[in-house]
């Protein structure tokens, strides 16, 4: 027994030596590949944009010709909640990027013992008015915004036109209500059925994404009321004083959609059916999406892509002319990365924001709205993203606050609820009761 | 004597220490994480106790209508009931499919060494793959279908819990009876062809056959088919992502997915590592049953 548990010793000996030394070729290896340069850092990203996967590659290479030494190493994983896990899953692995993407004071809460302070960054100064708030801890910046972005009715200028609606003077939920009743009736009726043989419905509306309904929809409402999203990730309760607003607007888009007759449909209606097969073959329109669509519709129909714009989304007893506006992530980086990577990680997305070149790539490429000053040579080109300017210069935004929502309420449990609402299987009274003890339960 | 001890541990070692590596220390350092409060990043997490597991069968009351009565329960039972609900219908028509077709194959049918595999390519493909590609069917070619030819019953499949249910009982089904298939074929197979020979000298029906030579032969198949398909279906996770991924308002949630997103949604991680600890008690002590069950029924020749 004695002789057996000596080798058992041995053998553990012999596997943690082999594996010590493999690791030893290893080091030594890269050791030798680091001498015919005198600088050599490698950046790693690790983002979730997967629109500007290819550009941001290009980027920086362009980024690496300019500055030998430097390797850029890009990683993608698209959609909030599997690049929440992802990163989790690279830190807890130890294996964390350099650069890495936040979304707002709820993961600024979670990640700060990682979070580079970025105070001291050329681009705090450029960016617009409050848009570091959601990175902003005691005066420091966590974060640089990736870009605004907005979203509201988005709808089709061609369609309204033809029906002899006034968008313009759509300002409010009674003027909303009376140009969609107008379009539906016109569209039952067949009088647009020669124009756009398609057009079969006012809205679609894509409940079965429970952040179109839980997130963006309620944000509507939410913001309203709390603020900023500050405010909301603080909040320890809501009263959900604009409710009966919010219901109007999510009873609207079923009312008048094709599943009118049946709304637990709605259920199963995804991203691309409400945008793709919906909006962007005239099926409907109007949806609720953001700017982010301009791409998607342009490669299905370029002509319209070009017709698009953005109504209001009325909350009755707020400001009912306005568009949510916000930053839906960030870039950061990585406090206990090496000082060089570190050093390279600053440089590297403050070029992308402030130089010539990064501008160019940023508006053109990337088709961002810039969160920075100074893009005067660079004007955005869409459509939808000229809408959200127009909105913003005008003073007709409310902030996204759902960042601030407790982790998964918005989309796990507010927006199922919506779901149930939908299929009936819950009252829209037992819904917003059910959600706010939620909240509270969260906080 | 000395070397055969010598290549006993030479042959175990490697062995047991990947064994212990992936299984045993991360089941255990799971088991503890599952008392703490953990969120994923923090790198001294709180110590809470019991708190994880009261919290699994208290917290996050649903209601809902079981045959049209309505019952009160945590989400974290609903989910259970729905998992034993589908991995009891799951389990009888995979095998029945699987054994029905393993007769068909191996009834000397001209093509059936094509058909065999035929049956068997869905099995190839993957679980995400193959949830994508029936939502697709499902909700788009069933509407289309039920739209042109005024059928009702085809149009909004997987927007209901029911049609969710059927809809991943159908996409599992699909997938395994091919693989059982193949088990049932090996057994059949192995009954020697003098009994079926001296059955029908006897002058044994089809029927009789089967309830005679064919059934008690193949049981020990069955046993391990039925271990197969049972804790396969209690496991699903990918389908279930990606044909409904919960949907509508979480009603089709099974285990696996609930703690995930219990973990990485809602980045509870003690609490999702405790239901994992409930889930494992759960599923061994469900198939360890059938095993002991089914393995009376098993007969030696």
């Amino acid at each position: 027994m004695k002789k057996l548990s000596t080798l058992l010793v041995m053998v553990l000996a012999l596997s943690v030596s082999m594996f010590a030394s493999s690791n030893k070729e290893g080091k030594s290896e890269s050791g030798m590949a680091a001498k015919p340069e005198s600088k050599n850092v490698e950046v790693n990203i690790f983002q979730f944009k997967v629109e500007i996967a290819q550009e941001l590659e290009a980027a920086a290479k362009m980024y690496e010709a300019e500055n030998p030494g430097v390797k850029i190493v890009i990683e993608t994983v698209g959609g909030g909640d599997d690049y929440g896990a992802a990163l989790r899953a690279k830190n807890a692995s130890g294996n964390m990027p350099d650069i890495y993407n936040i979304g707002g004071p709820q993961d600024v809460k979670d990640w700060m013992n990682k979070l580079e302070d970025l105070s001291d960054q050329p681009w705090v100064n450029l960016a617009m008015d409050g848009i570091l708030s959601g990175v902003t801890v005691d005066n420091k910046i966590y974060g640089l915004p990736f870009n605004m972005e907005g979203y509201g009715f988005a709808y089709n200028k061609r369609i309204f036109k033809a029906a002899g609606i006034d968008a313009s003077k759509i300002v409010d939920y009674a003027s909303l209500e009376k140009a969609v009743m107008q379009l539906d009736s016109k569209i039952k009726s067949g009088a647009l059925s020669k124009e756009f043989p398609l057009l079969k419905a006012v809205f679609e509306y894509a409940a079965k994404e429970t952040w179109v309904t839980g997130l963006h929809t309620s944000n509507v409402a939410l913001s309203q009321e709390l603020g900023n999203v500050i405010a909301a990730a603080d909040a320890k309760t809501i009263d959900f004083k604009y409710a009966s607003g919010l219901k109007k607007l999510i009873d609207l888009q079923a009312n008048y959609s094709e599943s009118a007759g049946n709304k637990g449909l709605l259920n199963a209606v995804d991203y691309s059916t409400q945008v793709d097969t919906g909006l962007g073959i005239e099926r409907v329109a109007i949806i609720q999406q953001g700017n982010w669509i301009y791409g998607g519709i342009n490669n299905i129909d370029p002509e319209v892509a070009a017709n698009l714009d953005f109504l209001p989304m009325p909350v009755v007893g707020a400001k009912e002319d306005s568009i949510p506006v916000g930053v839906p992530m960030h870039w950061s980086v990585n406090k206990d990365a090496p000082a060089d990577d570190k050093a390279e990680a600053k440089k590297f997305i403050n070029w992308l924001y402030t130089s010539d070149r990064g501008k160019e790539i940023v508006v053109n490429k990337f088709f961002f709205i810039p969160p920075l000053k100074g893009y005067e040579k660079y004007q955005v080109a869409d459509p939808l993203g000229q809408a959200i300017l127009r909105f913003a210069s005008n003073g007709k935004i409310i902030p996204w606050v759902f960042m601030g929502y407790p982790s998964g309420w918005g989309m796990d449990i507010l927006g199922v609820k919506i779901q149930a609402y939908y299929a009936g299987t819950m009252s829209w009274d037992q819904a917003i009761s059910e959600a706010k003890a939620e909240w509270e339960a969260a906080r | 004597m000395k070397t055969s001890k010598l290549s006993f541990v030479l042959f175990v070692a490697p062995c047991l220490i990947a064994f212990l590596m992936v299984v045993i220390i991360p089941t255990f350092s799971g088991i503890l994480m599952s008392f703490t409060d953990w969120n994923g990043i923090d790198p001294n997490p709180a110590f809470v106790g019991l708190e994880n597991y009261v919290k699994a069968f208290t917290e996050d009351v649903v209601t809902v209508n079981i045959l049209s009565v309505p019952l009160s329960m945590p989400r974290f039972v609903n989910v259970f009931l729905f998992t034993a609900a589908f991995a009891t219908v799951s389990v009888i028509l995979i095998n029945a499919f699987g054994f029905g077709l393993a007769m068909l194959v191996t009834s000397g049918l001209k093509g059936s060494n094509v058909l065999r595999s035929i049956f068997f390519i869905p099995n190839l493909i993957g679980g995400l793959i193959l949830g994508f590609l029936w939502q697709f069917i499902f909700t788009k070619v069933f509407n289309h279908i039920g739209t042109v030819f005024g059928i009702e019953f085809l149009k909004g499949w997987l927007s209901t819990t029911a049609t969710g249910f059927w809809g991943l009982v159908i996409v599992l089904s699909w997938q395994m009876s091919g693989y059982m298939m193949i088990i049932y074929i090996a057994a059949i197979q192995n009954i020697p062809d003098s009994l079926f020979e001296a059955a029908d000298l006897d002058g044994a029906n089809f029927f009789h056959k089967m309830r005679n030579i064919i059934m008690p032969l193949v049981a020990q198949a069955f046993t391990v088919g039925l271990f197969l398909t049972l804790s396969n279906s209690f496991k699903l996770f990918d389908q279930n992502l990606a044909l409904t991924n919960g949907g509508p308002y979480l009603s089709t949630q099974m285990l696996a997915l609930n703690i995930y997103r219990t973990a990485f949604v809602m980045q509870d991680f003690g609490q999702g590592q405790a239901k994992a600890v409930l889930f494992l008690i759960a599923v061994s002590a469900i198939t360890l049953t059938q095993m002991s069950l089914s393995k009376k029924k098993e007969i030696e020749f």
